[in-house]
């Protein structure tokens, strides 16, 4: 099934801060629900595992995320693929960042993916309130990285 | 009058089976444990369709408990494809993906592991690197030229593709005064059992044979296994005595079978795969028929019909098997109860990327029975006529019996007129359609459904040689052999699994009427495939007719050597004699009894009539009735005996939310003499329920990825007592010639007919806005949407 997401997000640091951490595999993996481990495997490519539940199926994926079209620090395109036991995933987000009135960042992406396997099958009646439940879980995790600072 | 007829026979008693399964000590695949037995998890495809480069299962391998990978390359390798209906040698099926996938959830390698739970936690580390490819999962766009073949070697996607015409249709047409076309869909559903379908094999090399208990129903399954594992047939053993926990068709895990045996031959270990419901759903390869009908039928003003085109187009899924006879089966009923003079049948069945099509309750009958009604409805819609007149004037009449169709068959018997009028009479149809206008005034929708409907039973498997013309079949036999031991008891042996069918009722009843024998008395085993006689299984609504057949012979053969005991010992003429409970009657008054007669056969070889082998021992080998030729120019007789029902209910719902109610809903049913009564009403309370369920909510629907989105039944919607409401069953009996004691078959009653009255209801309850339901399931927010879409 398809999967749409849209939406921004305000962050309390400047646009390069936040630029450096969506970048950095460390801080991702502390912001990316259920990962598991991310590791840089060239530039702007990592290698992603993650421990993910969706209704009463659970499992673990393996992912390649790649990061493209780079314009520091204003924009990229995000491009993620994965499989798993739960099933396959594939999908893209196009991100900006932007300046506010009060200097801290803003973060907007549109994100559209393709899922198949058993959490299509099973998870769609459940799975865009999960995707955007997961798009929270990220997003609260980035705004303690800096509410911590 | 058959309550005195009959002592046993239509009499209400207890189903044989009931005590074991009411008491929990039913046995069934899953209660069967065998030392060091291993478990198999079958790994599913994410994609709707893929080239398979590659599968990595190194680190599975090395979990602790799991013993070996099995690939779709190593099976191909060993074992031979699975069986295919049509002639159709490129569309190869195997019990694993060989190279690609072809439909989301098809296995593509099976981890074996010394628990099922070891084995499902390694499939989470098997690595497949696939490439997705184009899929199809519409029928229609299958047959486009420009679609990707499911199977490229195969060259399309067309697995049949016949035009039968019976009769002058062309004649027929110019002669009639209107014709109207109209297209129905049925969609994909299936029985979906609370049992999975398992199966566990053991080989034992010293002896070289392969045991399987399986939950099965399946014909020739121990052959098909042999032939796939290149095995001699008699080196597999099916015990028959696993009980089955539903099946009505679908039952038939011969991929999984083929697995197993093959794994459990390798290792030399018990094997066992019990499918969990996602693999059921998804992947257990027991769809039913999803099925467009395009139909034009030709009729005179005064609602006659003369003649009718239907088109049958069939998704089959991804492999072939035997779904596109499920095309074949309705040739043999293709008027349903209607004198129609001609007909034009297109026949078509197209693979796609879904999950593979199985035999369901009634073989591709029920949804041609709904087109066939949808048309009825349609034309009295046409002509301004009232639903219930148009099928009074066309039905076939009772005195017109037997009554020979277009296509070859000729209907044994029926009295379809007096059925109707009880049925009326029951419901009191006049109240019935006061209260539809009462509803109606309420601001409700409301509307009455009709269905007039055909079960044609006793199976010959006839739709082989006319849809295959390399296929010779001509028999479809069922055996039974009697035994008396030398303590007098009977014992009988079936030779077949049962999913609910009650056979061993069926025979002990039977032969308990034959014998003036309590049946209750009566000892029925159920042995393997080894020691069995012929039998082809328990479809086609055929065990009353076969097995019930096979029984009665058999118990009338050890009769008349009774009868020749007792001619001799006494010294009269048989003629002279007569069987009473189980003793024999002389004319003058002198009896010889059972136990004389037990002790002669065994013990007293000097007192038996010259040249008469000792015991009391028989068996029957029956042929189908009336099953005795090929086809002939395109039509042959299909089944021997036709069962009638006949449904009328009422149904109701808000405009607005659209949920139907069915208020009440009555039946009647003539299936010929009814062996037992509990069993046969059982039967059809549970196929109008399943009935319902194909009408509003079953569906395996899927995604536009080819993503089966109905894979649990939080999703794939049944009907629950909510939904079904009491039903009435009106009975009535007229005998088959055909069958030893006048009756037919029922094991599909309800279901062929629910689905087109339950669509008829909803359809005369929108009538007034001009709405015509098209598909099934008809769903709660299709009717609402179409309401909306009218009214707004």
């Amino acid at each position: 099934m398809n999967i749409e997401l849209n939406g921004s997000e305000q962050i309390n640091t400047s646009p390069v801060n936040l630029w450096e951490s969506v970048i950095d595999p460390v801080v991702l993996q502390r912001a990316i629900p259920g990962c598991i481990s991310m590791t840089e495997t060239g530039e702007g490519q990592y290698q992603m595992t993650l421990e993910l539940k969706v209704a009463a199926v659970g499992g673990s994926f393996e992912g390649a995320v790649s990061l493209s079209e780079m314009n520091p620090p204003h924009s990229c395109i995000i491009t993620v693929s994965g499989s798993g036991t739960l099933g396959t995933g594939g999908g893209n987000a196009t991100v900006a960042i932007t300046e506010g009135d009060d200097g801290n960042a803003l973060i907007s992406y549109q994100a559209q993916g393709e899922v198949s396997g058993l959490v299509a099958g099973v998870g769609q009646r459940i799975l865009m309130g999960v995707a955007k439940h997961l798009a929270r879980q990220f997003f609260a995790a980035l705004k303690k990285e800096f509410a911590a600072a | 009058m058959t309550e005195q007829k009959y002592k046993f026979l239509s009499t209400p008693r207890r189903p044989v089976e009931d005590r074991r399964f009411v008491a929990g000590r039913g046995k069934f695949i899953a209660d069967l444990d065998r030392p060091n037995m291993l478990h198999v998890a079958p790994l599913a495809s994410h994609h709707a369709a893929a080239v398979i480069n590659g599968i990595d299962a190194s680190a599975a391998l090395a979990m602790p408990g799991v013993v070996d990978v099995i690939t779709g390359a190593e099976l191909a390798a060993a074992v031979q494809p699975l069986m295919n209906g049509l002639n159709t040698p490129n569309v190869r099926r195997f019990p694993l993906a060989v190279d690609r996938v072809r439909y989301a959830g098809e296995w593509v390698c099976a981890v074996v592991a010394e628990s099922r739970a070891l084995a499902e936690d390694a499939l989470e580390k098997i690595i497949v690197d696939a490439t997705p490819q184009p899929f199809i999962l519409d029928a229609e766009a299958a047959l486009l030229e420009t679609s990707a073949p499911v199977h490229p070697e195969h060259g399309s996607n067309l697995l049949l593709d016949r035009k039968f015409v019976w009769g002058p249709v062309d004649d027929d047409f110019d002669a009639a005064a209107h014709s109207l076309s109209f297209s129905v869909t049925w969609g994909r559903n299936s029985t979906v059992p609370i049992e999975t379908f398992g199966v566990l094999a053991e080989w034992n090399g010293w002896d070289q044979m392969l045991d399987i208990w399986a939950s099965i129903q399946m014909p020739k399954y121990a052959d098909q296994i042999a032939r796939s594992l290149d095995l001699p047939g008699n080196a597999i053993r099916v015990h028959y005595d696993v009980d089955v926990g539903g099946s009505y068709g679908v039952k038939r895990g011969i991929k999984h079978s083929v697995l197993v045996g093959y794994i459990a031959r390798k290792l030399g270990c018990p094997v066992r795969l019990i499918e969990d419901r996602l693999e059921n759903m998804r992947a257990g390869d027991a769809h039913g028929p999803e099925r467009k009908f395009d139909i034009t039928i030709a009729f005179d003003q005064d609602g006659t019909v003369r003649s009718m085109k239907m088109r049958a187009l069939d998704n089959a899924g991804a492999y072939a098997g035997r779904a596109p006879f499920q095309l074949g089966k309705p040739i043999s009923a293709i008027v349903g109860p209607y004198q129609i003079n001609s007909v034009a049948y297109h026949a078509l069945s197209v693979t796609t990327n879904k999950t593979v099509q199985e035999a369901v309750r009634g073989f591709g009958q029920a949804p041609t029975n709904y087109a066939i009604e949808t048309a009825m409805d349609r034309v009295a819609e046409y002509l301004g006529m009232d639903r219930l007149a148009l099928r009074q004037k066309n039905l076939i009449r009772k005195d017109q019996f037997p009554y020979l169709i277009p296509s070859g068959s000729y209907y044994d018997s029926g009295d379809y007129h007096a059925v109707i009028d009880k049925v009326l009479a029951a419901a009191d149809y006049p109240a019935m359609l006061a209260e539809r206008d009462r509803l109606r005034d309420a601001g409700m929708m409301a509307g009455i459904g009709i269905a007039a409907c055909l079960e044609p039973s006793g199976g010959n498997s006839s739709f082989e040689p006319l849809l295959n013309q390399s296929n010779q079949t001509s028999t479809w036999m069922e055996s039974c052999q009697v035994n008396i031991d030398a303590l007098g008891k009977l014992t009988a042996r079936i030779h077949t699994t049962s999913s609910g069918q009650g056979h061993e009722t069926l025979v002990s009843t039977v032969l308990g009427e034959v014998m003036q024998i309590d049946p209750e008395l009566i000892r029925i085993t159920r042995p393997n495939s080894l020691e069995s006689l012929p039998g082809n299984s328990p479809v086609g609504s055929r065990m009353a007719i076969m097995l019930g057949g096979a029984a009665a012979r058999a118990g009338e053969k050890l009769k008349a050597k009774i009868m020749a005991i007792a001619a001799h010992r006494l010294g009269v003429a048989i003629d002279q004699l007569r069987y009473e409970g189980g003793d024999v009657l002389a004319h003058d008054g002198r009896r010889f009894t059972w136990d004389e007669m037990v002790e002669l056969a065994h013990r007293q070889y000097h007192n038996l009539p010259d040249g008469m082998d000792p015991g009391l021992a028989s068996f029957d080998i029956m042929q189908v009735p009336t099953g005795d030729a090929l086809p002939v120019d395109d039509k042959v007789q299909m089944y021997p005996c036709y069962s009638f029902e006949f449904h009328l209910l009422l149904v109701s719902f808000d405009p607005i939310i659209g949920r139907p109610d069915i208020h009440s809903y009555v039946i009647g049913h003539d299936c010929g003499t009814v062996i037992n009564p509990a069993i046969v009403s059982g039967m059809t309370y549970g196929g109008i329920a399943h009935g319902i369920g194909a009408a509003l909510f079953e569906e395996f629907a899927y995604d536009t990825n080819g993503q089966l989105l109905t894979q649990s039944f939080l999703d794939y919607l049944m009907p629950s007592s909510h939904e079904v409401p009491a039903i009435q069953i009106v009975k009535h009996c007229t005998p088959s010639p055909h069958t030893v004691f006048g009756q037919k078959g029922s094991g599909e009653s309800g279901y062929l007919g629910a689905p087109a009255a339950v669509s008829a209801a909803i359809n005369d309850a929108v009538s007034s806005l001009g709405i015509h339901f098209e598909k099934l399931p008809i769903r709660m927010s299709a009717i609402s949407d179409a309401i909306a879409a009218k009214t707004s």
